[in-house]
């Protein structure tokens, strides 16, 4: 109704007040996109100028010291100063570890999930809640019960399981403490905390596939897991590269889960901590402004470059399409 | 990966808060560059005026146990009750934010009167948050206070906080554990168990609890954390080492001494019961718990009679505790330090100094009320911890054989200090190498100072 009135107005409209309201018209979209842009500048694009700025004066907080330009000499810090490099490195190092494990065994185990939970069980409801919890639990109480869980003696839960299943022939290992087994223990934790989210994200996915399909596949003879192949994968595809650019984003913020456990526990530093860990122990428990900035940076050029790659990745998937 | 980074859409709005906040730091520091107060040294005058000795004053406290704010808000009332013409604006900040609303806040933004950590004051001092503060309160309040506090309190000769509690390390013990072991507490810090002594009665503990570790050393508090430096840095102590000498840490906290005075304690960790929950000593699994003076309340419930108390073992040159805690000190840029210095008068008063410690249990830090005081008196349950703060060294660059207690670096760059001992403790722990990762912990504290002009 209101279509056709206009439609009719605007014939009837002399061709220059058309003109005018075109143009009123065009400027709509950055009116109403300016509140979201001047949100990120404010937010996300000064700040970071205000990064880069800082990573070249030497910049302490807590100091009534004017900042002192140095040129790049934090950043050839980051890469040459033995100790602070060897931080660094050892820090980008665990990110990658803990993304590459993390990324498609979560994935996996999410869609794993997200297939347990599409079943048709009485009282699935109390399932999807039950596997969904992790996810609304505090950090800081999800990192006081694993503490719990990987205590090192033999009365951690973990330690005494195996020990009972072992028949007391396995010894207790110090999960945290460990370096072999440190950046594990965070993974293992995390996937319990997060998997769910993707979980979710992907019984969605699973949901929208047309049931037909099943239907048709089975007339055709196919089993459970042709069926799987052949119509869930490609079915949820779209899905499963989100949940997959989303665990990678996320799994390069890795910082609760190590802050908390170092903070409250001994929990081998060395072998778990990250970059995130590392800008914010620089810059607000060392008080280096100025080099926490520049590791921030980098920080961001690294995961840049990542994301290209994965666009540049997930752009060829959809061009087989 | 978690939830919680992801509800708040973490990295970037997590990253752009810090980052928000250092480039308002930024613009003001680089503003600061052209204006009038640039000063490649900050200067020494005081930002500070005596005002006219009445009207509103502005106040930060922590916002501690219950028991203390309570202690506190009454304390307060009393003060506006005797002093009619100055009325106090109290606001608790939570004990999770307090350092960092401390170190984020500009100096000119602070209170008149505010509480500050005892480690925290040289730095807060340089950074001109805090003001000496000798002209402004009493003689007689400064006389009274412990030659302990004073250690913490302060920085280049001058006094920037005073303090109505102090706090103490000692080992606790289970007295029913130690007999079966056939073990004595040590009475006082000259007797304590030397090192290898102590191995020799943790062997002989680790017989008579249940999983064979009869130690605690709360490791659920983090030894990365304040809680490490202040905990273990008495290892150091007591072996005749200080952590920064001469303003360095190179050849003090890497020295051969530290590192072999740390390579024993880390030998301990075979005894040490992870003690997760922190009730492991409470519980009975735990027959020797090193701790502070604050668990006192939560141990005196579980063991009652049972509870013995004595020093932390001899590395060397004598039993060492940490000393030191949270202290009152004038906001840096107060205009009315008269009024002021008359609460800081008043919240030292033997009175109050009694009805706050009461509340929270800690050793009172002025002399007066220290004598008095009905768990830290002479003959009553916590004189042994008094013995140890009343023999003060105070600070770790007066160490001697018979001084017990000793306060952490007074140095403003001791953010640097605790981070990175934190850091070098924890990796120690975890069985890295002892000599390497203290020369790390040295040369980071060292490159700090150089960074900053020695703090000068």
């Amino acid at each position: 109704m209101t279509l056709l009135i206009r439609s009719q107005a605007e014939r009837t409209a002399p061709p220059a007040r058309r003109r005018r309201r075109l143009s009123s018209h065009s400027l709509m979209g950055p009116v109403m996109a300016a509140p979201a842009l001047i949100l990120l500048a404010v937010f996300l694009a000064i700040p970071f100028l205000g990064a880069i700025a800082m990573s070249f004066y030497r910049l302490q907080l807590n100091s009534t010291r004017a900042p002192r330009f140095i040129g790049l000499e934090q950043y050839s810090r980051l890469f040459a100063d033995p100790d602070i490099s060897a931080a660094f490195l050892h820090s980008l190092g665990n990110n990658f570890t803990f993304a590459a494990v993390v990324v498609p065994v979560q994935t996996a185990l999410a869609l794993g999930l997200a297939l347990l939970v599409n079943g048709k069980l009485r009282g699935m409801a109390v399932f999807r809640t039950m596997f969904f919890m992790p996810l609304v639990f505090p950090l800081a109480l999800v990192a006081v019960v694993w503490r719990l869980i990987f205590a090192r003696d033999d009365h951690g839960l973990l330690n005494s399981a195996i020990s009972l299943f072992t028949g007391g022939s396995v010894g207790p290992h110090d999960w945290l403490g460990s370096s072999a087994t440190a950046m594990g223990a965070i993974i293992v934790m995390s996937i319990w905390q997060s998997v769910s989210f993707q979980m979710i994200i992907l019984l969605g996915g699973l949901q929208a596939v047309p049931h037909d399909l099943y239907e048709a596949a089975s007339l055709d003879r196919a089993g459970r897991w042709s069926q799987f192949l052949h119509v869930t994968v490609p079915g949820i595809r779209n899905t499963l590269i989100f949940v997959a650019l989303l665990t990678t984003v996320f799994s390069f913020r890795l910082f609760d889960q190590v802050y908390l456990l170092g903070q409250s526990g001994s929990v081998d530093i060395e072998s778990t901590q990250t970059m995130m860990y590392q800008v914010i122990t620089t810059g607000y428990d060392q008080n280096n402004i100025g080099q926490g900035a520049a590791m921030a940076v980098v920080f961001l050029v690294i995961v840049t470059i990542v994301a290209v790659i994965q666009r540049r990745l997930v752009r060829q998937e959809g061009s087989i399409r | 990966m978690t939830f919680s980074t992801l509800r708040s859409t973490p990295r970037p709005r997590r990253r752009s808060i810090a980052v928000g906040g250092l480039a308002a730091l930024v613009s003001v520091a680089l503003a600061a560059c052209g204006g009038p107060s640039a000063s490649d040294s900050p200067s020494a005058a005081s930002n500070i005026s005596a005002g006219s000795g009445t009207g509103t004053l502005k106040v930060w406290a922590l916002d501690g146990q219950s028991a203390e704010n309570t202690a506190i808000q009454k304390i307060v009332s009393d003060f506006e009750s005797s002093h009619p013409d100055i009325k106090v604006k109290m606001q608790f900040l939570p004990a999770d934010s307090f350092a960092k609303a401390l170190q984020t806040s500009s100096p000119a933004d602070l209170p008149d009167v505010l509480e500050v950590d005892g480690p925290q004051i040289a730095n807060l001092a340089y950074g001109q948050k805090i003001a000496p503060l000798s002209d402004y309160v009493s003689e007689a309040t400064v006389q009274n206070q412990t030659d302990a506090v004073k250690g913490q309190n302060t920085v280049d000769g001058k006094l920037y906080a005073v303090s109505m509690m102090n706090s103490g390390l000692a080992m606790w013990g289970n007295k029913k554990l130690l007999d079966k072991a056939g073990v004595t507490m040590p009475k006082s810090a000259s007797e304590a168990w030397t090192a290898d002594e102590f191995t020799e009665v943790l062997r002989k503990l680790s017989a008579v609890v249940p999983n064979g570790k009869p130690l605690g050393i709360a490791e659920n508090n983090g030894l990365s954390s304040e809680y490490g430096i202040y905990g273990f840095s008495p290892v150091l102590w007591s072996a005749g080492t200080p952590m920064i000498a001469n303003g360095k840490a190179s050849g003090a906290l890497d020295s051969d001494t530290a590192v072999n005075a740390l390579k024993k304690f880390a030998s301990w960790k075979q005894f040490t019961n992870p003690d997760g929950d922190g009730t492991a000593f409470q519980s009975g699994q735990v027959a020797l718990n090193w701790m502070g003076n604050w668990m006192y309340p939560a141990y005196d419930k579980a063991l009652g009679n049972d509870l013995v108390v004595g020093p932390l073992p001899n590395f060397g040159k004598g039993a060492k505790t940490g000393s030191g805690t949270i202290a009152w000190s004038l906001g840096g840029h107060t205009k009315n330090g008269a009024a002021a210095g008359k609460l800081l008068d008043f919240l030292m008063s033997d009175p109050v100094v009694s009805t706050y410690t009461a509340a929270n249990g800690a050793p009172p830090a002025t002399k007066t009320t220290a004598a008095s005081s009905p768990l830290y008196g002479a003959g009553k349950p916590l004189a042994f911890l008094r013995d140890q703060l009343d023999a003060a060294c105070p600070t770790e660059d007066r160490l001697t054989k018979q001084c017990v207690a000793v306060s952490r670096p007074v140095t403003a760059g001791y953010p640097v200090v605790t981070s990175s001992f934190g850091k070098a403790l924890t990796a120690i722990w975890g069985g890295a190498d002892v000599a390497a990762s203290l020369q790390a912990a040295a040369r980071a504290i060292d490159r700090d100072f150089v960074d900053n002009n020695n703090y000068k």
